[in-house]
């Protein structure tokens, strides 16, 4: 008794900067969060909103994608399905069945978790460049299901949601209300994040990652917890899907189930640093203003110009920082604590 | 004494090899059973046999009164079966004590309760110095102390130790030795693969000797030694050692 207290304090050390797993809260964690509530609070101009509401969503979405990609060792490049699906669904039931998104958001979490789970019992026991071959290729499956089942899903017109601003349509006249919005879902994910990171289900996740074998000699019941990694990262950026489709009001099966977007979730939680929790806010809260600015900069004059430049970063950090932004941070805060 | 596993017919074949042919023991609780063989006997498919990494072809497997021949590895480490590896696997991005914690999440739910479990069982393997350190930083030694610690924080019945000691130097060979000479009177039954004779030969209560996948010999260590089919698997066709 007296032993485990003990251990419990000196595992939990005066405030830090740099957040440590198992830990509650750093610096660093309390210095964003007061910088996004003040974002979100004070009045930013028409064009930053747009940037600041991605900025959020992106976050939120890349941590959804860590908690498969970064934390359980599942790296997909299928999560844009559960992106699609997600917008669908809510979607779907708003327009063709008069049910307020704000219910249909979660028939959407439940439906992508299931098909995550789904997803998970199948192509789990890849690995490497065959795991993400295949969640691509079930991405495409779906998009393409999307394409052809017009009847349902209004096939490559797409659907529009009308324009109606009311509480209870989901849909806001003002963009500092998604700014919130986006950042009350980028903040519930993080909150997840932390809570898993710091529990036993975390160190599952954890084990099954770095050695499925020892995992199960102890117990893990590897499959369980990949799939349960799956369904919960699945229906996150399923809830993530509902909200832009909130927010742009038009869905086609080309705009939200694109490899592309598959990929950015991928990028935002490398670029910053997989299996932190810290690390996929840092990417998005790096890399999209970037890209976004880069766009509307160069979007006109040099079309494609910005991926260059985008891409040009990646290699970058992926061959300077394999840890990401957060593995470099966290080396250098080591550092600085050596004598 | 009752037997805590018993093992009856068990073979198991890759292909058209036997790795393991009708081979039949049984374990006594508290016992310290040798496992002794040439390479390629069929050692490490009988542990993995036994700890549920690979399903028996044919027989049987009973761990205290259940059988559990169609286990998978995960229900059989529920049940109080713990292992090493030959080659140890531990949890790269890991750090030492969080790689025991989570055998000893088997015993103590709670976070903070199973990192003390873990750290009380480094400390019995000599690495109470190591608690936090990056599994990374660890030498082989080190990472065969840290299996073994591995294994005993889920205070199992019965552990398979498959060869513990290859790269150890000697003074760490006599440690881990006493070491695992201690363990049957905590209560825990030993199954244990060895090719660093001279420690097992001391330290276990009876030896079994497999070769080709058969069990050859069966009995006291001295016995066993004198068994002319033992050395003769051990050292060929014309050897006369008397």
């Amino acid at each position: 008794m007296f032993v485990g207290v003990t251990h419990q304090l000196s595992g939990r050390r005066a405030l830090q900067f740099f957040p440590r797993r198992g830990t509650p809260f750093s610096v660093l964690e309390l210095l964003l969060l007061i910088v996004c509530i003040a974002l979100a609070g004070v009045g930013l101009p028409q064009s930053l909103q747009d940037v600041a509401v991605l900025t959020f969503l992106w976050a939120g979405l890349a941590l959804a994608w860590n908690i498969a990609g970064g934390y359980a060792g599942l790296i997909s490049f299928g999560h844009a399905a559960f992106f699609g699906i997600g917008a669908y669904t809510s979607t779907i039931l708003f327009v063709r069945a008069g049910i307020t998104p704000w219910i249909g958001i979660w028939c959407g979490a439940v439906l992508t978790g299931a098909f995550g789970a789904l997803l998970a019992l199948i192509c789990a026991r890849l690995r490497g460049p065959f795991l993400i071959l295949s969640t691509l290729a079930a991405a495409e499956v779906v998009r393409i299901g999307a394409l052809n089942w017009a009847s349902l899903t209004g096939g490559p017109e797409g659907l529009s949601i009308p324009p109606v601003p009311r509480l209870a349509n989901m849909v806001f006249a003002s963009k500092a209300t998604y700014v919130v919005i986006m950042l009350l879902f980028l903040l519930g994910v993080y909150a997840i994040t932390k809570f898993l990171e710091g529990s036993r289900y975390g160190y599952y996740l954890f084990s099954v990652r770095d050695d499925a074998d020892a995992a199960s000699a102890a117990g893990v019941n590897p499959l369980a917890a990949r799939t349960a990694a799956m369904a919960l990262s699945a229906g996150l950026t399923g809830i993530g899907g509902s909200l832009f489709a909130q927010y742009f009001l038009y869905l086609d099966p080309t705009f939200v189930i694109s490899p592309e977007i598959s990929f950015q979730f991928a990028l935002l939680a490398a670029v910053g640093g997989l299996g932190t929790a810290i690390g996929p806010v840092l990417g998005s809260f790096l890399i999209t203003p970037m890209s976004e600015l880069l766009r509307s900069y160069l979007g006109s004059q040099a079309a494609g110009l910005h991926l260059v430049i985008y891409s040009a970063l990646l290699i970058v950090v992926m061959l300077y920082f394999p840890g990401g932004i957060a593995g470099a941070l966290a080396r250098l805060a080591g550092r600085r604590n050596k004598p | 004494m009752s037997a805590i596993v018993t093992i009856a017919d068990v073979s198991h074949r890759f292909g058209s090899l036997w790795a393991v042919r009708d081979v039949s023991f049984s374990v006594e609780r508290g016992e310290l059973l040798g496992l002794i063989g040439p390479n390629g006997a069929g050692k490490s498919t009988l542990f993995n046999l036994i700890a549920g990494a690979l399903i028996p072809t044919q027989g049987e497997i009973v761990f205290d009164g259940q059988n559990v021949s169609h286990w998978r590895s995960h229900h059989i480490a529920r049940v109080g079966i713990a292992r090493t590896f030959q080659i140890p696997k531990p949890y790269r991005q890991l750090s030492v004590v969080e790689n025991v914690m989570l055998t000893a999440f088997q015993r103590e739910r709670s976070i903070s309760r199973a990192r003390s479990l873990a750290i009380e069982t480094l400390a019995d393997v000599g690495l109470k110095d190591y608690v936090d350190v990056p599994v990374t930083a660890l030498t082989v030694g080190l990472l065969k102390r840290l299996e073994v610690a591995r294994a005993l924080a889920m205070r199992p019945k019965l552990v398979l130790f498959d060869e513990i000691m290859a790269g150890l130097t000697p003074t760490e060979v006599a440690t881990m030795t006493k070491f695992v000479g201690g363990l049957p009177a905590r209560g825990i039954t030993v199954i244990w693969v060895e090719h660093v004779l001279y420690a097992i030969m001391k330290t276990a209560s009876r030896i079994m000797v497999l070769n080709r996948g058969e069990l050859i010999a069966n009995g006291e260590p001295a016995e066993v030694a004198r068994d002319p089919a033992v050395v003769k698997a051990y050292l060929g066709e014309d050897m006369n050692l008397a």
